[in-house]
């Protein structure tokens, strides 16, 4: 039962991209640094692995079940009632995410930009737009990602070209000075994150060209691996291990900007463009939410849910943490153990199902 | 559509349909346009006179074919050619003639009258429509049946240059009111008896003649269908200008965007039928409506195509620039003086506070009071008489210009803002087009003063996520930015010379994707060093 509307595997792309990267750019640098010091621009790249295996998993299903997303094929493997557990499982667990997604936002612009604006207002205005855009259905969200996403990556590259003057490679050394174990323990993080590319298992069921969504998949783990290893490395070069102390180093990173002698403190600008990012981010976060729930209820249509689901959304966000400290540690430990379960574990979980039913000759591949 | 095949339905299969086009339904449902004509005069006269009761302008002229047989020539005046009627009409059947007509009223009129277009009418609905497009119906009793002559002729202005979309290197022609004149104009662009021209009459008293363009084989059978369809759903009194239509057929009605394209140019008109677009002319306007439309058929003109590709491309891009300057300066003044004042170098902050100091309003109030006045000033110098309009500006120059700053209400560096943007809007090339980005300028300016540059970037948003929704005629508005078409990018973020634009725009010239031979780059080694 895919959704009403295609899009090509190139918005699917342009959708799963800031779905892992907006919000890594802004804590998880940082927190990275904590466990991984300088090596922490090798995180991101031990961080594939949960990639890797979040979206093979994803594909092996989707293979199996091509019209599905996960919450029909889990019914289907694991009976109706485990199958509607699973279900209200990933209704809970995007609930939360879409909530503390939104709150990180919140707390980001009304930290740094908006001191005075109530973190509510900074939420609700999001979440207004973003329910417009779920409305839409996924067509209008692959469209709006593929205008949006170009223009974010293009200036962020231009950020880091602009900081590179500042960079002291220096700050590097000595590299892997105890082994690779710190930059594997900084890559649990990151790990939790690039598991959100389980998003991909409900875009493929409408893909125009589902042949090529595997190949589009793994461009979009490896460019989000480049950009955050690049992250790590431009911080990294900037700060050296000051970056850990850092709320968000990518932002302090902007200050660095001098254009000319005569555009400086260009990060409400840098903020402006991240916030692009970050609104495809929320509607994908939305969007799937709302079709988790209308699925397992079994609605007809999802349309009249969106409005409800956002509010759900906001009370989420304003529930998820009493202050962003609490948020940041909880992003650090207890949600990266959430992420894993839910968007790695159940997936493989179904795909062991089906390989051993598969194997007792009672095929739930019937399509 | 239930609607549609119920009208359609509701006439009787039998009956002969000589206007060929469907009548406007308040036409029908009269008994009296049902009747066919009669084989006696005076019972058709009767039902004529009846039906043009108080009609002050209809002629009713009786005379005697031969000098025996009565006939009656029904004509509108001031809508008829009157000379022509008694040289090529009267005169024949009335000086040349001294037996009585035999035969059907065609075969008099092919033998005895000298007039180039003629039409067979077979009932009194045929008769009205026939006459009320300016050409005379003649009547012979004892037959069955009338004929109609192409004798129209009214007070019209002559072919000028197209007054909102003026080029440098084009065409100096622009559409009339005239259907027949604006059929023309496009058919002397593309002679090919391809090209189709489809009429209906739309509106219940208006009976307003719309034709639709459209070139077979290149435009989807689908598309066309769907705009017939579409144009055949308008029920109302009257089309008196082709926005009525407009408003009708749009997809989404509540966008501020436009999504038909309407042009006062044939030559952009014809360019739209080759790509495989379908165009609607309505009688008594000079605008066509194309379709369908994308935000970057809006942004175009038709100069582009004519000029140097690297002059076209630059402008291409000024023109992008300043549309988004249209849009967000003043939004973006205001958020920078009112939230992010270090983005500003600390020289140009002294000298834009300097000039604030005496100011009274915040950035945001004062933004909107110059925005406001600069529409209103706009507004009145399109509406005034021309004499009067031109006073209206030097006021207006004085007022927002160099008074309001002496007097200490806005800043300089405000109407600098201003007037920019102001500059800005006046390059999109389709003025009406401009309308819904000078709309929405207010909306962002207030986002701008209550939120600062998230304010701004959340109205972008919206902008964004709501062109990403709507469509024209099923091709959606972003088009070929999202969904992305490789190809046709060399259409929107270059102009490509022409011998590398083999290809029409997708998806709507998908039907004949291709639009001229490759291989066609010029050199002085022809046929030699070819990719």
């Amino acid at each position: 039962m895919p959704y009403n509307g295609k899009i090509t595997p190139v918005q699917m792309a342009f959708l799963l991209h800031p779905t892992i990267v907006a919000t890594a750019l802004l804590l998880v640098p940082a927190m990275t640094e904590r466990h991984a010091g300088r090596d922490m621009w090798l995180s991101p790249l031990w961080a594939l692995m949960a990639g890797f295996a979040t979206l093979l998993t994803a594909w092996a299903l989707h293979k199996r079940f091509p019209d599905d997303t996960p919450i029909e094929y889990s019914e289907r493997l694991v009976g109706k009632t485990a199958g509607k557990i699973i279900g209200v499982l990933f209704i809970f667990f995007y609930w939360h995410g879409s909530g503390s997604l939104l709150r990180e936002y919140g707390e980001f612009v009304s930290g740094t930009f908006l001191m005075e604006t109530p973190t509510e207002v900074i939420m609700g205005g999001m979440l207004i737009i973003a329910a417009y855009a779920v409305r839409g259905g996924i067509e209008v969200l692959g469209r709006c990602a593929q205008i949006m996403v170009p223009v974010v990556v293009v200036l962020f590259m231009t950020l880091i070209l602009l900081v590179s003057r500042n960079l002291d490679p220096y700050k590097l050394l000595p590299m892997l000075e105890f082994g690779i174990l710190p930059s594997l323990k900084g890559s649990i993080v990151p790990q939790s994150w690039f598991s959100e590319i389980i998003a991909a298992a409900f875009l493929l069921p409408s893909l125009t060209d589902r042949s090529k969504g595997l190949r589009w998949g793994v461009i979009t783990l490896l460019f989000v691996a480049v950009i955050l290893s690049l992250t790590n490395l431009t911080v990294l070069m900037l700060f050296g291990e000051l970056a850990g102390r850092l709320v968000y180093p990518v932002m302090s990173a902007a200050r660095y900007i001098e254009i000319a002698d005569f555009l400086e403190h260009l990060e409400a600008i840098v903020m402006a463009i991240w916030v692009f990012g970050t609104f495809i981010k929320i509607v994908v976060f939305y969007f799937l939410l709302v079709q988790c729930t209308a699925r397992v209820i079994g609605l007809s249509d999802w349309r009249p849910i969106v409005l409800p689901v956002g509010l759900l959304i906001l009370i989420s966000g304003i529930w998820t943490a009493p202050n962003l400290q609490q948020l940041v540690h909880a992003l650090g430990t207890s949600i990266v153990f959430e992420l894993l379960l839910i968007q790695l574990g159940i997936p493989l979980l179904l795909l062991a199902v089906a390989l051993i039913r598969g194997k007792k000759g009672a095929p739930a591949t019937a399509k | 559509m239930r609607n549609w095949i119920r009208r359609l339905s509701g006439q009787s299969p039998g009956k002969p349909q000589p206007s060929g086009t469907p009548l406007p339904s308040e036409m029908r449902s009269d008994p009296r346009m049902r009747t066919p004509l009669s084989a006696a005069l005076s019972e058709n006269e009767n039902i004529l006179r009846s039906v043009y009761a108080d009609c002050s302008d209809a002629v009713f002229r009786r005379f005697a074919v031969g000098g025996q047989t009565s006939a009656l020539l029904l004509y509108i005046e001031g809508l008829t050619n009157v000379e022509e009627i008694d040289r090529c009409v009267l005169a024949p059947l009335m000086l040349q003639t001294d037996q009585p007509p035999s035969g059907p009223p065609d075969q008099l009129a092919n033998r005895q009258i000298p007039v180039s277009g003629t039409k067979p009418v077979a009932d009194i609905a045929g008769v009205v429509e026939e006459v009320s497009i300016g050409n005379p119906v003649l009547l012979i009793d004892g037959q069955t049946g009338g004929m109609a002559f192409s004798l129209p002729k009214w007070e019209k202005r002559n072919l000028e240059e197209p007054k909102a979309e003026p080029t440098i290197r084009g065409s100096r022609e622009g559409f009339l009111e005239t259907l027949g004149d604006n059929m023309a104009l496009i058919r002397r662009r593309i002679r090919s008896p391809r090209l189709k021209m489809r009429s209906m009459e739309i509106g219940r008293y208006s009976m307003t003649r719309v034709a639709v363009a459209y070139i077979d084989g290149l435009a989807d059978p689908k598309l066309v269908d769907e705009v017939m369809r579409r144009l055949q759903k308008i029920d109302i009194d009257g089309i008196l200008e082709s926005g009525y239509v407009e408003e009708l057929i749009e997809d989404h009605p509540w966008s501020p965007f436009p999504q038909v394209m309407s042009t006062e140019r044939p030559d952009t008109a014809a360019a739209g039928l080759l790509e495989g677009r379908v165009a609607m002319l309505v009688d008594g306007t000079p605008f066509a409506l194309v379709v369908p439309a994308s935000l970057f058929t809006v942004l175009q003109s038709a100069e582009d195509y004519y000029q140097r590709f690297w002059i076209s491309t630059a402008i291409r891009w000024l023109r992008y620039f300043f549309f988004v300057i249209s849009l967000l300066l003043p939004s973006a003044y205001v958020a920078i003086l009112t939230y992010h004042q270090e983005m500003l170098p600390t020289t140009l902050l002294l000298s834009v506070a300097i000039s604030r100091e005496e100011v009274p309003f915040p950035a945001l109030v004062e933004a909107l009071l110059m925005e406001i006045t600069f529409e209103a000033l706009r507004e009145a110098g399109v509406r005034l008489p021309k004499q009067v309009g031109t006073a209206v500006s030097i006021v207006g120059a004085l007022v927002i210009g160099e008074a309001a700053v002496s007097a200490g209400l806005v800043s300089a560096p405000m109407v600098m803002v201003v007037s920019l943007t102001g500059i800005a809007s006046f390059t999109i090339p389709r003025y009406h087009a401009g309308f819904a980005f000078r709309l929405l300028r207010f909306p962002i300016i207030l986002l701008a003063g209550t939120l600062g540059l998230l304010g701004i970037m959340l109205g972008i948003i919206a902008i964004v996520v709501h062109m990403c929704t709507i469509r024209s005629f099923g091709v959606p508005y972003l088009t070929p930015l999202s969904p992305a078409r490789g190809s046709m990018l060399k259409d929107v973020l270059v102009r490509a010379p022409w011998w590398m634009l083999n290809t029409r725009p997708q998806p709507v010239g998908q039907l004949n994707p291709h639009r001229q031979s490759d291989n066609q780059r010029p050199g002085p080694d022809t046929g030699g060093e070819q990719r």
